[in-house]
C-alpha cells in the first residue's frame, strides 16, 4: 500500500454496534400504526361523537322516561322529523332525539361495564388456568357446563329471577360470559407458555407470577383488545334483544333495546321510531368493532417493524 | 492427556434416564447416560438431531423431568423433587445459553429487563444504581453498548442477540453453563466471535461448560472432552484429541467421517460409511460403557471390547508408521 490517496483507518468497534434507528417506543408505535388507517380515524370520530352525545345530551335535556307531559296532546304524537324534534316524537309525545341519546347512554353503560367485568375476570382466571394443572381439572368442567347452556337462556332466567334493572342486567350479562373469555385466554397462554423465552426465564429463576405479568400478558394485549372490541357490540345487542323480548329493563329506564321494542309496533305508520334506534345501535357496533380491530392490529408489535 | 482422577468433579450424571409420554406411548429419549464433568473444562455432547443431547442439558437445568438416575452437582442431587432453597441454588449456579437467540429473548421487554431478570429474581443488587452498574458491566463484557438498554430484542442482529443471551446468563455469576448449540443459529461470520467470547469468560471466571453441538469442527476447537450420543445412548467418551485420533465406536467413526474436508480431492474420493445399527453384529451380552484406555470410554460388551482393542492397536501402529 503505497498509494498516497489511501490511508489506514482504525475500526471503531463501538460504532459497529450502534443502532441507527430511532428509539422504539411501544405505545408510540401503536398509535402511529392506528392513525395510519383512515377508516379507523373516521370510525373513531363517529364513535367519539356517539359517546360524547350520549354522555352530554341527557344532562342538557334532562330526559326522563316517566315524564309524559304531552300524553293527552294528540297533536304532539308521532311527529315527523323537524327542526324542533330532529328525530320526531313517539306515541306519547316524547322527544325522540333526547330519548335516543339517553337510551344510548344506558346501553353503552351496561355493555362497557359488562365487558370490563368479563374481560378482567376472564383474563386473570385464564392466565392462571393456562399455567395450573390443578385449576385446569376443575375449570375445564366449569367451562363444559357453562358452554353447554345457551348464554341467552342463562341471561333470561337470571333476569326473570332478579327482576328488571340496570345492575341486574349487568350481572346477568357478565355472570357466565367470563368463562368463555377465560377459556380463550387459557388456550392462548398454553400456546406461548412453553416457548423458548419462557424456558429461559424459568432458567433464570423467574417465578410463575412474574412470567405471567412480564412474559405472557404483554403478548396477549392485542388478543385481549380483539376480545373487548367484539364484546361491547355483542353486549349491546344482547341488551337490545333482552329488552325487546321484555325481560331487560323496566319502564323507568330507557335504552336502545326498549326504544326498538316501542318503535317496532309503528314500523309502518311511523318508521323513524324504529329505524333511528336501530341505526344508532348499528353505528355503535360497526364503529367500535372497526376501531377495536384496528387497535388490536396496531398493538401487535409484529406490525411495527415494517 | 492428564489423568482425570486428580480433577474435581463438578457435575456427575449417573444412569440418567428421561422418558416422554404421549398418552400411553413411552419414548425413552435418554438411556442410561453416565458421565462426569470436571471443574474448569468444556465437555461437549455431540450427536445427530433427536439423539437426546438437548434433553440431557435440559434435565440438568430441571426443565425436563428425569425418570431414573441421578444428577449430582458438587455431590448433591439436583434432579427430582427439591426444596425451594435447593432449587434456587441450582438456578443460581447453573445457567443456560439457548440455541435460537431470536426465540429465547422476550420480545416485549427492553434489554435492561432481559439482562437484569436474574438480578430481580434473586435480589442480587443493593440498590437501583448498583443494578444499573451491573447491567452496564455485563453489556460491556459482551461488547454491547450502554445505550442498548432501552432497546428491544428485535432491533438487534442475531449475533448481538446471542451476546445478550450470554450477558443475561453471566450476570448471575454462574459456575456451570449449559450451552445448547449456541452458535448453530448464527451466521458463520459471527460464530467465532461468540465462541471467543465464551472462551474469554471461561478463562476469566473459571467456568465449566457443557457444550451441546452437532458441528464437529467447532467441537474440536472448543472442547476438552467429548461424549458422542446416539439414540439417547452415550456410545463413546474421550478427550478431544484421543477421540479424533482413535474413534472406536462405528457411530463415532461415521460421525467424524461426515465432517467435510476443505480439499476437493479427498472429498470426492471419500467413501461415506453410514452407521446402521441393524446391520451390526449385536450378539453377546448387553453392552456397557467401559474404559478402554484411561479417560476413553466406549459402549461395548466383552466381544466388542476385544475388537476395539485390536482396532486401537492397528490405529496406533498406523500412526507410528506415518510419523
Amino acid at each position: 500500500m503505497t498509494d498516497p490517496r489511501f490511508e489506514f483507518v482504525n475500526i471503531d468497534l463501538a460504532a459497529s454496534e450502534h443502532i441507527a434507528a430511532p428509539q422504539y417506543s411501544y405505545w408510540k408505535s401503536v398509535f402511529r400504526k392506528f392513525f395510519s388507517s383512515k377508516v379507523a380515524i373516521a370510525m373513531l370520530v363517529i364513535m367519539a361523537f356517539v359517546v360524547i352525545m350520549s354522555i352530554v345530551h341527557p344532562f342538557i335535556s334532562g330526559y326522563s322516561n316517566l315524564a309524559m307531559d304531552d300524553i293527552n296532546n294528540p297533536s304532539a304524537r308521532f311527529l315527523s322529523i323537524s327542526l324542533e324534534h330532529p328525530f320526531g316524537t313517539d306515541d306519547v309525545g316524547r322527544d325522540m332525539f333526547a330519548a335516543c341519546w339517553a337510551g344510548t347512554r344506558t346501553s353503552l353503560f351496561v355493555a362497557v361495564i359488562a365487558t370490563i367485568i368479563t374481560n378482567v375476570i376472564g383474563t386473570v382466571v385464564g392466565m392462571f388456568w393456562g399455567f395450573s394443572k390443578k385449576l385446569d381439572v376443575f375449570m375445564i368442567e366449569v367451562y363444559n357446563i357453562v358452554a353447554n347452556i345457551p348464554f341467552t337462556l342463562v341471561a333470561m332466567v337470571l333476569m326473570f329471577a332478579l327482576g328488571q334493572g340496570v345492575p341486574q342486567l349487568i350481572f346477568a350479562l357478565s355472570c357466565t360470559s367470563w368463562v368463555a373469555t377465560a377459556y380463550f385466554i387459557r388456550v392462548q397462554v398454553m400456546i406461548i407458555r412453553d416457548r423458548e423465552y419462557n424456558m429461559a426465564s424459568k432458567c433464570l429463576g423467574t417465578p410463575t407470577f412474574r412470567i405471567i405479568t412480564h412474559n405472557i400478558f404483554p403478548y396477549l394485549i392485542s388478543v385481549i383488545m380483539t376480545g373487548v372490541s367484539r364484546d361491547i357490540p355483542s353486549f349491546i345487542s344482547y341488551e337490545v334483544f333482552l329488552s325487546y323480548i321484555g325481560v331487560g329493563l323496566s319502564e323507568k329506564d330507557i335504552s336502545l333495546g326498549r326504544l326498538i321494542e316501542n318503535g317496532s309496533a309503528y314500523m309502518t305508520s311511523a318508521p323513524h321510531l324504529f329505524v333511528i334506534p336501530v341505526f344508532i345501535s348499528a353505528l355503535i357496533s360497526v364503529s367500535l368493532y372497526i376501531v377495536g380491530q384496528t387497535l388490536a392490529d396496531a398493538s401487535d408489535p409484529r406490525t411495527h417493524m415494517i | 492427556m492428564s489423568t482425570n482422577q486428580e480433577k474435581e468433579v463438578l457435575l456427575s450424571v449417573n444412569h440418567l434416564e428421561v422418558t416422554f409420554y404421549n398418552n400411553k406411548k413411552r419414548f425413552r429419549a435418554v438411556k442410561n447416560a453416565c458421565f462426569d464433568i470436571y471443574k474448569g473444562e468444556t465437555f461437549a455432547l455431540v450427536g445427530e438431531s433427536g439423539s437426546g443431547k438437548t434433553t440431557i442439558g435440559r434435565s440438568i437445568i430441571r426443565l425436563n423431568k428425569t425418570s431414573d438416575g441421578d444428577i449430582l452437582y458438587k455431590g448433591k442431587k439436583i434432579n427430582g423433587k427439591l426444596s425451594k432453597d435447593d432449587q434456587k441454588e441450582v438456578v443460581r449456579n447453573i445457567q443456560m445459553i439457548f440455541q435460537d437467540p431470536a426465540a429465547s429473548l422476550n420480545e416485549r421487554a427492553t434489554i435492561d429487563y432481559c439482562v437484569s431478570e436474574g438480578l430481580y429474581n434473586f435480589g442480587l443488587y443493593k440498590d437501583e444504581a448498583d443494578r444499573e452498574a451491573k447491567v452496564d458491566q455485563a453489556l460491556e463484557a459482551v461488547g454491547l453498548l450502554r445505550e442498548h438498554k432501552s432497546r428491544y430484542p428485535h432491533e438487534f442482529s442475531g449475533g448481538q442477540r446471542q451476546r445478550i443471551g450470554i450477558a443475561r446468563a453471566m450476570i448471575m455469576e454462574p459456575e456451570f453453563i449449559i450451552a445448547d448449540e449456541p452458535i448453530s443459529a448464527l451466521d458463520v461470520s459471527i460464530r467465532a466471535q461468540v465462541l471467543n467470547l465464551m472462551n474469554k469468560f471461561k478463562e476469566e471466571r473459571g467456568l465449566t461448560y457443557l457444550f451441546i453441538a452437532h458441528d464437529l469442527s467447532v467441537v474440536r476447537y472448543f472442547s476438552d472432552r467429548i461424549a458422542v450420543i446416539h439414540k439417547g445412548r452415550i456410545v463413546e467418551i474421550a478427550p478431544t484429541d484421543e477421540l479424533f485420533n482413535y474413534p472406536l465406536h462405528p457411530y463415532t467413526h461415521s460421525l467424524l467421517q461426515a465432517v467435510p474436508m476443505p480439499d476437493p480431492r479427498i472429498e470426492k474420493s471419500k467413501e461415506l460409511v453410514i452407521y446402521d445399527e441393524s446391520k451390526r453384529d449385536l450378539s453377546g451380552e448387553k453392552p456397557q460403557l467401559r474404559e478402554i484406555r484411561p479417560g476413553h470410554f466406549v459402549f461395548a460388551n466383552d466381544r466388542e471390547m476385544a475388537e476395539y482393542e485390536v482396532k486401537l492397536k492397528e490405529m496406533e501402529e498406523f500412526k507410528k508408521a506415518n510419523q
